[in-house]
């Protein structure tokens, strides 16, 4: 019996060690099979998520160790994305400082920005936080709309909301996350293998749109060949 | 290590105290641990994910014409995504809620460069082919061949394929390492001189996400130096139905 107990226990700090845990996304996706062997950047990107209705949401990776830390730049960039935002809409949106504390500690996020200062409401009381979750996985109340606003634009001057957040991401101090997305790796579309063409397409549309020709997807390792 | 040994030292004195050994139950803490265990196993992930990288073309509007390098009609193999429909209508086919994706080709210009409005040159011209996603089959020796859609890619990229085969071999029988291969398999690809296919991706809107994926594979399983995605055209629109009008119910 001590000797199992002596394995468990160095099991168990392995495991606790190594373990980074799976962040919660607002939808579950399984990403398809490939052949590539490149690894997934660790820092400096931004993740796009695509559910297969073809909502989106981002989750920042920064580089923790660097100045900008995930808190940093979130708190930056929605400053800038509202700036964007602002500068093209009648009602104009703006944060307290507590609404933007709370958006530096989200994990994904994405919601239309008009709504984005009730969402962080929600967010950020604890009492009211499970519905802000369950908001953002888009089993909300009606008229909780999840899912950053996205459409076929091709039209550069006139930015979508999506469009916005990226140009956003790339207009921020952060240098790391700016040449990243230059050379192609900073930003990463992770989507559902089943979700059909027209829906990446969209997405991939509007990323070209703002001249980020670059990108990269997130696959699974396939096994077998 | 689980037992306490009492010893009152010699046992020789007056009151004779019995050895007593303690034994302390091991078995809820090893239980804890074995849940613990299972917890931090099922909540990590220790697969990190893959990347395929990807660059579009630049949508700016190129205005000399001239300095683009264009894909000559002959090296062009046209690769269009479509899902499999059902009978006699454009409504698209499930299986268990999941599209089944089908794959087409043709090389050079689409109607071999006829023009596609009138519907006779469209039947008579039509250079659309079907094929299909399938692994290497391995025959009784032990030797893959490839199938489908991978066959093609590699019947038109022979010429590289040839070249890397010769550095993967030198790889194996350690002639050259790791990094001097990937730079010579880099030059070869890139190698102006070898005859190459310029593989333009389309994909209906219909078909899924995973084709697309496996067709970006199929270009780095057969070495494809030059790639792109692009829209789909009308033309290649018409090509399909047409296509899938001829060989209804087969």
């Amino acid at each position: 019996m001590t000797a199992m107990s002596d394995v468990t226990v160095l099991l168990l700090t392995f495991f606790m060690l190594t373990s980074t845990f799976l962040a919660k996304e607002p939808a579950t996706v399984v990403t398809p099979p490939s052949v590539s062997e490149e690894k997934v950047q660790e820092t400096n990107y931004v993740q796009v998520l695509v559910s297969p209705q073809g909502q989106v949401w981002l989750t920042m990776n920064n580089d923790t160790s660097a100045n900008w830390s995930n808190e940093k730049m979130r708190m930056a960039l929605l400053d800038k994305v509202s700036e964007i935002y602002n500068e093209s809409h009648k009602n104009k949106v703006s944060f307290t400082p507590q609404q933007k504390l709370t958006f530096s500690k989200m994990g994904s996020f994405g919601v239309p920005l008009a709504q984005m200062g009730k969402f962080l409401d929600l967010a950020g009381n604890n009492l009211t936080s499970t519905q802000a979750d369950k908001w953002l996985q888009g089993q909300g109340e009606p008229g909780q709309i999840t899912g950053i606003p996205i459409d076929d634009n091709k039209d550069e001057s006139r930015p979508n909301e999506f469009q916005m957040w990226m140009k956003a991401l790339r207009q921020t101090d952060n240098e790391n996350l700016a040449n990243a997305i230059k050379d192609g790796t900073g930003v990463a579309i992770k989507a559902d293998i089943n979700t059909n063409y027209g829906t990446m397409h969209r997405v991939m549309d509007n990323l070209q749109t703002i001249h980020m020709n670059k990108f990269t997807l997130l696959t699974a390792l396939k096994s077998g060949e | 290590m689980a037992e306490v040994q009492q010893d009152n030292g010699g046992g020789k004195g007056k009151n004779h105290q019995k050895k007593m050994t303690i034994r302390v139950d091991f078995t809820p803490m090893v239980d804890m641990n074995m849940l613990l265990i299972t917890f931090f196993m099922l909540c990590t992930t220790m697969i990190k994910s893959q990347t395929l990288n990807i660059a579009l073309p630049s949508n700016e509007k190129v205005d000399n014409v001239e300095n683009m390098s264009q894909a000559s009609a002959d090296d062009a193999v046209t690769i269009i995504l479509d899902a499999k429909r059902k009978v006699g209508s454009m409504a698209v086919d499930t299986v268990n809620g999941k599209v089944v994706n089908e794959v087409y080709y043709f090389f050079g210009k689409p109607l071999d460069g006829e023009n596609p409005s009138d519907p006779a040159t469209l039947q008579q011209h039509n250079n659309l082919q079907k094929s299909e996603f399938l692994a290497d089959e391995v025959n009784s020796a032990g030797v893959p061949s490839a199938r489908g859609i991978r066959k093609i890619i590699q019947e038109r990229n022979k010429d590289v394929l040839k070249k890397i085969e010769e550095l993967k071999k030198q790889f194996r029988e350690g002639k050259i390492d790791q990094a001097k291969y990937d730079e010579l398999a880099k030059q070869v690809r890139k190698d102006e001189n070898l005859k190459k296919p310029v593989v333009i991706i389309k994909s209906t809107p219909e078909a899924s996400y995973g084709a697309l994926v496996e067709v970006l594979d199929e270009m780095q399983i057969n070495s494809i130096s030059k790639y792109q995605i692009d829209n789909m055209e009308k033309v290649d629109s018409l090509m399909l139905i047409d296509y899938q009008n001829k060989h209804r119910g087969k």
